[in-house]
């Protein structure tokens, strides 16, 4: 009998009492920081139609965060910005296909990826587990705000307009797409696929594979830990981020996912506060998640939400 | 679809033997570490630093199952990424409890990156301008160094070893042999510049960038290339083969690799991409547990 996806899967993840109020202290930290916003132009992968920054940012704990910044050459007015949040072990790529598209886009590193790792560099195996049994140490404490923190950046240059930024990414990109579109309300549109860090410890039964099987490794060496991890990881679930959601979104999963179990991709979009909302599920993707079908169908989610285009629908 | 024409460089040979030769006289030093956070019931994983050419330090990740052996080995070759990954991202790991497996990141990645730290995108094009100093000359030698040590590790069944990668590991397995098998998905070094002018994404986007801004160097990098291009290699693969293709229709689709794979002396699939990492994923598993003589592959639950 083939595997059954349970579209109706309780997650374990619960929030606690005191979520707000960590997180309204972390982002309390960062604001006190100077954002110090530097854009260097990178001839080398710019051409005709667009231009490529290497830019930076200062985050929390005075970390600076690299990003790449694409915006296209003809332009008229303010444009509409994306922000583009990466992988857990891809890199950060330029995010042309965007400013083709007529969009400001910022493809930002957060810390421990190429270009940010100089001060924070816990490696991969290792970033999913550096700090976990302690919530003001867990590197996904930086590592969101550094996404977050992006917004900023594009608050800053005089060609965005403010009130058009939107949010996409796959995989930890679609987590980090949750908690900016949750944390930011200068996000009007955001597009999660297959999300990571969504339902932690529902991943780490629902599949031994990595990178949450680093997880598992480290119960198996620290099982005394487990209750901590638990603790921990309820802070930077995104499950307990989308009851903030208030934009429009989509959200699209493969129900053959091998790295994020389907099953948190369900849990996570029965708990999205936004009236805006949609799933695709994709039969026969894994990973993947019909990306090659549905990049198609974000460009035009943007283009109506972000853009202000006229919607065909 | 025609491929376009290409040669072999006259000292093609002669390349490769000098770096081979250079790679015979360099020590490997293996120092092999065990990482007990990542031991589980059923495998050991330890760290591996290994030398190669330069000298270069390099470093892997070796998992060995539990019981007696011998095993049969899977290789992953040195990858275009930054991170260096114990077993692929999304594979089981309960692989780890069939075969050995050993992943080795190249110069530049992660764990390799000390003096050399590659940027992505970037890695394709370091000193493409010069066949003797192309960076990939070192990672085709450390893809190499690689498949040695791992076939020389006392739990290997040095008969079934698969080199699963990119276009290095089909590169590496035609230089060096050891690999019964191969997995190769060709993304770098087939018909290069012909491929680069038909696309803009990267990784071949770098190759259009780079000329973009040096154009006056372009009979360099048709040179250098030349001397990586996978169809010099493929008459030397003895190891039977599985080529990842792109979609139909796409630049490396299946269209594209008929010729590469008719040329291959161990015999090859040509496997066309169904956009889905869960289909193509498995049909990769189920090739190689088919050729290794197992009922069936290890996979994630998802999968089953």
């Amino acid at each position: 009998m083939a595997y059954f996806v349970d579209p109706n899967y309780q997650t374990k993840a619960r929030k606690p009492d005191d979520f707000d109020e960590f997180w309204s202290d972390v982002v309390s930290q960062v604001e006190r920081l100077d954002l110090d916003p530097e854009a260097v132009p990178d001839p080398l992968r710019s051409s005709d139609e667009f231009e490529v920054f290497q830019t930076f940012h200062t985050s929390i704990d005075n970390v600076r965060v690299a990003s790449w910044y694409c915006v296209p050459r003809q332009r008229e007015g303010p444009l509409p910005a994306v922000l583009v949040v990466p992988g857990y072990q891809s890199d950060p790529g330029i995010p042309r296909e965007w400013a083709r598209r007529g969009y400001a886009a910022l493809s930002v590193a957060p810390r421990g990826k190429l270009r940010s790792n100089s001060q924070f560099n816990p490696g991969y195996p290792g970033l999913l587990t550096y700090g976990i049994t302690d919530r003001n140490i867990y590197s996904y404490r930086g590592f969101y705000v550094d996404a977050w923190r992006a917004v900023d950046f594009l608050l800053s240059r005089d060609e965005v307009d403010g009130m058009r930024i939107g949010v996409t990414g796959s995989s930890q990109g679609g987590g980090l797409t949750l908690c900016t579109a949750a944390m930011r309300k200068e996000i009007v549109a955001a597009a999660a696929g297959c999300p990571y860090l969504t339902g932690y410890m529902d991943s780490i039964e629902l599949t031994h594979t990595y990178p949450y099987e680093e997880i598992n490794d480290y119960l198996r060496l620290h099982p005394e830990s487990r209750e901590l991890v638990e603790e921990t990881l309820n802070y930077f679930d995104c499950i307990n981020f989308a009851d903030r959601i208030d934009c429009p979104i989509i959200v699209n999963i493969g129900l053959q996912d091998n790295v994020c179990p389907p099953e948190t991709g369900y849990a996570l979009y029965h708990c999205i506060s936004s009236e805006d909302k949609r799933l695709y599920a994709y039969d026969g993707q894994g990973h993947s998640a019909g990306r090659h079908e549905h990049d198609a169908i974000v460009a035009s989610f943007f283009d109506r939400h972000v853009k202000g285009e006229a919607s065909n629908d | 679809m025609t491929n376009a024409a290409f040669s072999t460089p006259d000292d093609f040979e002669h390349y490769w033997t000098a770096v081979a030769e250079e790679l015979a006289s360099t020590p490997a030093s293996p120092e092999v570490e065990a990482i007990p956070m990542r031991e589980t019931d059923f495998a050991t994983l330890y760290g591996v630093r290994l030398s190669s050419i330069g000298p270069y330090r390099l470093y892997g990740y070796l998992s060995i199952p539990k019981g007696t052996g011998p095993f049969p080995a899977i290789y992953w070759a040195p990858k275009y990424q930054s991170v260096l990954e114990i077993i692929p991202q999304g594979t089981e790991n309960g692989t780890r409890s069939r075969f050995v497996t050993f992943s080795l990141a190249g110069r530049g990645q992660r764990n390799s990156d000390q003096p050399f730290a590659a940027m992505f995108p970037g890695l394709l094009t370091v000193d493409i301008d010069s066949k003797d100093s192309y960076v990939f000359r070192g990672i085709v030698a450390d893809a190499i160094r690689g498949l040695e040590f791992v076939s020389a590790v006392d739990e290997v069944d040095s008969s079934s070893i698969v080199a699963i990668g990119n276009d290095v590991a089909l590169q590496a397995v035609a230089l060096a042999g050891k690999a019964s098998h191969l997995v190769s998905t060709p993304a770098l070094f087939f018909d290069t510049l012909a491929l680069a002018g038909r696309t803009e994404s990267y990784p071949l986007e770098e190759v259009n960038d780079y000329l973009r801004l040096h154009s006056c160097r372009s009979e360099q990098v048709a040179e250098t290339l030349s001397y990586f291009d996978l169809r010099n290699f493929a008459p030397s693969v003895k190891a039977e083969t599985l080529l990842m293709a792109g979609p139909a229709g796409s630049a490396l689709g299946p269209e594209a690799l008929p010729e590469l794979a008719s040329s291959i002396p161990g015999g090859a699939d040509v496997y066309a991409s169904r956009q889905s990492s869960y289909k193509d994923g498995l049909h990769q598993e189920r090739w190689v547990a088919s050729k290794l003589g197992f009922d069936g592959p290890i996979v994630p639950a998802h999968w089953r």
